[in-house]
């Protein structure tokens, strides 16, 4: 029995994992975990893994370690142990459904501390076409927000369903919300929050944090007084929407 | 999954010997030649434990198992290329995490390399194994022999690396980082913070300097370089993965040294720069 689960453990555990990535693949959830163009490493790699996962169990046969002397009773429940544990997460990864990061992962990061952009871009911004500003993503705007605050530069932009999901401004909770996304540059580990203040009194009537919305309206000077934003978006609407199938930026 | 797929690679499929046979044969220029090996196997710190064990397999000294464990994180092509798209050239950043990690793995190289009964240095477990790989020679075909590999090396790598990266995750959400955060501006205690907090987070060497940006605003770039260079070699899933193949003396010897040296570094950069 302790010789099979020590064994077998790894196997077991990194069979599973490679299934559930593969049927994660297949249902298009992979984009919740990881950026996609890793997509087809990580799917190669995990065919690998259930290939040689399937061809130990198939092959299985009397061993060299069996020699080894027996482990004393400590090692043995150590090991026992972290089968268990190991065991419980990777069941844990079969039953809880794939969900995308939140506000728990947002509140521990700074909001657009990432938001790039440069001269040359807010240069371009400032010239772009109705088409062209209409497709602005949070991203672009928020890399905007961080260089400038004019507000003659915003005039004529109007934003134009703005989809993400809502995370309240921790100054004015009550009535400024960002609009937000994770910007994710290879996994879910690594995902930076960027968000576009929204100012709607008592939105919160309206909407629950994380729910994911469309903002349309023009930027104005933030007519709150406690949040640290200069600028926000007064909204015309602001529409609950499902959650995109990519929910992160690449 | 690359690491242990490489790490069958260089025990099985790759004439034994061949590897050694192209190192030079001065202890240094080995050791510097080995700590360049993550140039031309670009995988993780993860990836790089079943890596090093099959390089001890295969006739490495453990000190330089040690010396490509701790380097090739560092020093390879994603790690490097997402690491100047983070950071430039500003504040010599990305210079003093490339030399930092170079100069640390042939230190700590050097240094095991003085050890009277380097296989004192193992795990009791791994080097019962590798004992009774030499007791057995190679008599089974390679197919079997890799599939032996894949259960061996799954079998005491998932369960490390699930709990490292249980304890890690648990520990992210009950440490709140504005602690660690608001000692940003301390030459001193900037550097230990950000030390801590790659012990923490323990994210990938190939991202974490996305992650660490953010906080470049904040703290001094010696304390960035601390987290760059001491992330990657030491953290909780680090360690729990180490323990397969190294003694806890072993990694208390290595978590000590690399820390100073980190440390030292981190200083030295914000001093300089």
């Amino acid at each position: 029995m302790w010789r099979s689960v020590q064994r077998w453990r790894g196997v077991v555990i990194i069979g599973t994992m490679a299934a559930i990535t593969l049927w994660l693949a297949v249902t298009g959830q992979l984009a919740l975990y990881i950026h996609p163009r890793y997509n087809v490493f990580t799917v190669t790699m995990s065919i690998i893994a259930v290939v040689l996962a399937v061809a130990s169990v198939a092959g299985r046969r009397d061993h060299d370690d069996e020699d080894a002397p027996p482990p004393r009773r400590s090692q043995r429940a150590l090991g026992l142990t972290a089968a268990a544990v190991a065991g419980l997460f990777t069941l844990g990864m079969v039953l809880v459904p794939p969900a995308s990061l939140s506000t728990a992962t947002a509140d521990q990061r700074e909001m657009n501390a990432t938001a790039g952009g440069d001269e040359e871009s807010l240069a371009a911004a400032a010239t772009a076409d109705e088409a062209s500003i209409a497709r602005f993503t949070v991203r672009e705007w928020a890399a905007i927000l961080r260089q400038t605050s004019d507000l003659s530069f915003f005039a004529d932009k109007p934003v134009t369903d703005l989809v993400g999901f809502v995370i309240a401004d921790e100054d004015d909770p009550e009535n400024v919300f960002y609009v937000s996304r994770f910007v994710v540059t290879c996994c879910a580990v690594d995902a930076q929050p960027l968000g576009v203040p929204v100012h709607l009194p008592d939105w919160a009537a309206t909407f629950e944090p994380d729910s994911w919305v469309s903002v349309s309206g023009e930027f104005a000077s933030n007519p709150s007084s406690s949040s640290l934003q200069p600028v926000a978006v007064i909204p015309d609407t602001v529409d609950p929407v499902e959650q995109p199938r990519e929910p992160y930026l690449f | 999954m690359l690491g242990i797929a490489l790490s069958i690679l260089v025990q099985v499929w790759i004439p034994e010997h061949w590897l050694l046979r192209i190192l030079p044969r001065n202890p240094w220029g080995r050791r510097a030649v080995i700590s360049l090996f993550g140039m031309f196997l670009p995988v993780c710190e993860c990836g790089n434990v079943p890596l090093a064990r099959g390089l001890v397999r295969r006739g490495f000294t453990i000190p330089e198992s040690m010396t490509f464990l701790v380097a090739a994180p560092i020093l390879n092509p994603v790690t490097i290329i997402t690491t100047h798209q983070a950071f430039g050239f500003d504040d010599g950043i990305l210079v003093a995490r490339l030399l930092g990690g170079f100069l640390i793995a042939n230190v700590l190289g050097w240094l095991f390399s003085k050890h009277p009964d380097p296989h004192s240095l193992l795990s009791g477990r791994f080097a019962e194994q590798c004992r009774l790989d030499d007791g057995h020679g190679h008599t089974h075909t390679r197919r079997e022999q890799t599939l032996d590999l894949f259960v061996r090396e799954s079998s005491i790598l998932m369960p490390a690396l699930v709990i490292g990266s249980l304890v890690a995750g648990g520990i992210q959400v009950i440490v709140p980082r504005e602690v660690l955060v608001s000692l940003g501006s301390d030459p001193l205690l900037s550097v230990l913070a950000m030390m801590v907090l790659a012990f923490v987070i323990s994210i990938c060497a190939n991202v974490d300097s996305f992650f660490i940006l953010p906080f470049a605003s904040t703290f001094l770039p010696g304390s960035i370089v601390a987290f760059l260079v001491f992330g990657p070699i030491v953290d909780i899933k680090m360690l729990a993965l180490m323990r397969t193949t190294y003694s806890t003396r072993t990694l208390v010897q290595l978590t000590t040294i690399v820390a100073l040296m980190s440390a030292g570094l981190g200083l030295v950069v914000n001093y300089v720069a």
